[in-house]
């Protein structure tokens, strides 16, 4: 069936394009290298992509759709839509239907107010932005007034985040001191009209700010955790993980400032279940707290050399002691590029750094332009652990998880 | 000899009275104020040579209109693919006082990005052009003093020095070949902190439309590190009446 497909999405584009010569077909080819740094150099990804974007473009409609194929040793061919979807365009207003990638908020790799598009955790942060998030099929609509936009939309079916397989390095299952049975159960979401989700935003562009106000109710793309004790004497524990709905409101800001540009973004978050400890200190009541997610940030330059810097936090409010979280998480990112030899050669800085736990993501990259859309990319990822603290954190977790990759990538 | 010496006075009399009639701030305000239109469409093709001789070409098709005390401009990168489909627009004032607003629009990211227009001294897309270079820098930004007047490719043009009054500005300072009446910008020198000549920027073809004239092929090369860009405008139309709407950010997302 997945050759079929393959052959059939092959045979698409190429007889596209005889037939029709305002289809627009782009795209990239890549092969991708990443070897831990562990005693035994284990493969982390060895990953060959074909990524095509096929576009036509009429007067007042267009289509676009985003096929994709990863090519993983002694494997099936993974193939996938990342988008396909149509446009119509009128005066002041513009329809999007079909599965498509809809990004919101000022925020840099930070998730506050852009959750419309579910993410895709299979290699954890590490994806490109492109791969990173998932599309959804939904309607959207945009009216415009000048430099003012109402953005509506609607998604007919819930898509949740895409998890790490149990088997993955990025599996991150939480450990129980009592054997785990997993019931999944209970994770679908029926389809139905109840059971959509609606997010509305209202954006506006001037010389003195740009901003954004946005309201949604969803279903939280994160399950939950329900626990409960199996058996009489209760010697191992049932997990049921579940979605749950939310509602939540925020904004987020850009202006600059001599020469800074100030970001700022937030949202406050509603009905989220939050793990907390009984009686005998088993992480296996659910106490329903409203949450605060928050990040303010700047972008500057030293000379060529391009920074920014990102703080972000978030507070569980009418905070109870016997919740797991703390009530305060206090994240930061930065970021430092700088490009040499005419644009060709960039090396860049990024990393994620875990306040409460002292544990980071560092990101060193080098990437050299061979030539007109050929680039070579090397780069690191690097976990950083706290060993003094007991919870490792979302990137002291993955401490065994050191890398190095290389990526080759020709556009076309 | 003595018709040379009556050449020779007269030349050095117009000069004179040149020299009195106008003053270096004015001949750049003159430049400055050089009939554009109200808007105007073109393909930019930049080619970008190193010193080793490699070339990279560059491709964007862009959008210009006068709003009366601003101007909006936005780009859409045409070639090479990697940067395909990326806009960029500018908001410049005529304010000397207010800076640029400037945007992004990477597909990759899918949305809109505010970036700094502090950094002007940046060059465009690995080219040997600053931001600044390509923009409108404001007479009043620098010190004007007429220097000379020479001929240039059987051009007569005023020979104009500016000084920043930034003293942290990327040039120590430009001297600038303004052609008599037509008020373009013929040559320009650029010279670094060093005070030593740095680049030299020169128009090489113009075209009329109607009283406008437009620079369709210009020349940067950079005489210490023996490199050039050259950028060439075609298919340009002046006054065709482009919509507000298409400074905006709809229309970066959309694309052409």
């Amino acid at each position: 069936m997945k050759r079929f497909m393959m052959k059939s999405i092959v045979l698409l584009a190429i007889g596209a394009a005889v037939q029709a010569q305002s289809l627009e077909i782009n795209g990239y080819v890549r092969t991708y290298l990443g070897v831990l740094t562990n005693d035994n150099y284990d493969y982390s990804i060895n990953q060959a992509t074909l990524d095509l974007k096929l576009k036509r473009t009429a007067d007042k409609v267009s289509f676009f759709a985003n096929p994709y194929i990863y090519q993983y040793p002694n494997q099936e061919p993974e193939l996938g839509l990342r988008e396909a979807y149509l446009d119509v365009y009128f005066d002041r207003m513009d329809l999007r239907l079909g599965k498509q990638q809809i990004i919101w908020g000022k925020a840099d790799g930070v998730f506050i107010t852009d959750i419309v598009s579910p993410k895709d955790l299979g290699e954890f942060l590490l994806r490109d932005f492109d791969e990173i998030r998932t599309g959804v099929t939904s309607l959207k609509a945009n009216y415009y007034l000048g430099d003012h936009t109402i953005e509506v939309v609607w998604i007919p079916t819930f898509t949740p985040t895409i998890m790490p397989d149990e088997t993955s390095i990025w599996s991150r299952l939480p450990s129980f001191p009592l054997p785990v049975t997993i019931d999944e159960s209970q994770k679908g979401i029926p389809e139905r009209l109840e059971n959509s989700e609606g997010f509305i935003k209202y954006s506006g562009m001037s010389s003195l700010l740009d901003f954004e106000l946005m309201a949604g109710t969803m279903w939280d793309d994160d399950p939950t955790m329900h626990i409960s004790p199996v058996g009489e004497s209760g010697d191992s524990l049932l997990l049921t993980p579940r979605h749950h709905q939310l509602t939540l409101a925020g904004g987020s800001f850009s202006s600059e400032l001599g020469g800074f540009i100030l970001r700022g973004e937030g949202a406050y978050y509603m009905g989220k279940r939050f793990a907390a400890n009984n009686s005998s200190g088993l992480p296996l009541e659910l106490i329903e707290k409203d949450y605060a997610h928050y990040l303010v940030g700047t972008d500057f330059s030293i000379g060529t050399t391009r920074l920014s810097a990102q703080y972000i936090q978030r507070a569980i409010l009418d905070y109870n002691d016997a919740i797991v979280q703390e009530e305060l998480d206090n994240t930061m990112t930065f970021l430092a590029n700088r490009t040499f030899l005419k644009e060709t050669l960039t090396l860049q800085l990024f990393g994620y750094v875990g306040l409460n736990n002292k544990d980071a993501l560092i990101r060193p990259s080098l990437t050299y332009d061979l030539a007109d859309g050929f680039e070579i990319l090397a780069g690191a990822n690097i976990f950083v652990k706290n060993e003094d603290s007991q919870d490792p954190g979302l990137f002291g977790h993955y401490d065994d998880n050191d890398m190095v990759y290389v990526k080759v990538k020709y556009s076309f | 000899m003595k018709a040379i010496l009556i050449l020779i006075t007269v030349s050095f009399l117009s000069g004179l009275i040149f020299a009195q009639d106008l003053t270096g701030l004015e001949v750049i305000q003159k430049v400055y104020n050089r009939p554009m239109g109200n808007d105007m469409t073109g393909n930019l093709t930049m080619t970008i040579e190193n010193s080793r001789g490699n070339q990279r070409i560059r491709e964007i098709r862009q959008f210009v209109k006068d709003f009366g005390d601003s101007e909006k401009k936005i780009m859409f990168f045409v070639s090479p693919a990697d940067v395909k489909n990326t806009s960029f627009m500018t908001w410049s004032y005529d304010d000397a006082s207010q800076n640029d607003d400037q945007w992004i629009y990477l597909p990759a990211l899918k949305k809109v990005k505010r970036i700094s227009s502090d950094s002007k001294s940046d060059y465009f897309m690995g080219s040997d052009f600053t931001y600044d270079d390509l923009g409108d820098r404001h007479p009043t930004e620098d010190t004007h003093r007429i220097l000379r007047e020479e001929v240039v490719d059987g051009k007569q043009t005023i020979v104009v020095e500016s000084i920043p009054k930034d003293e942290d500005y990327m040039y120590t300072r430009t001297v600038t070949w303004v052609v008599k009446d037509s008020w373009i910008g013929l040559k320009k020198e650029f010279y670094d902190e060093d005070e030593e000549l740095l680049k030299i920027l020169t128009v090489n073809a113009q075209i009329s439309i109607g009283d406008i004239i437009i620079l369709t092929n210009m020349k940067m090369t950079n005489v210490q590190r023996t490199q050039f860009t050259i950028m060439e405008f075609s298919d340009v139309e002046i006054n065709t009446g482009i919509s507000d709407n298409k400074f905006t950010e709809r229309i970066m997302k959309r694309g052409l």
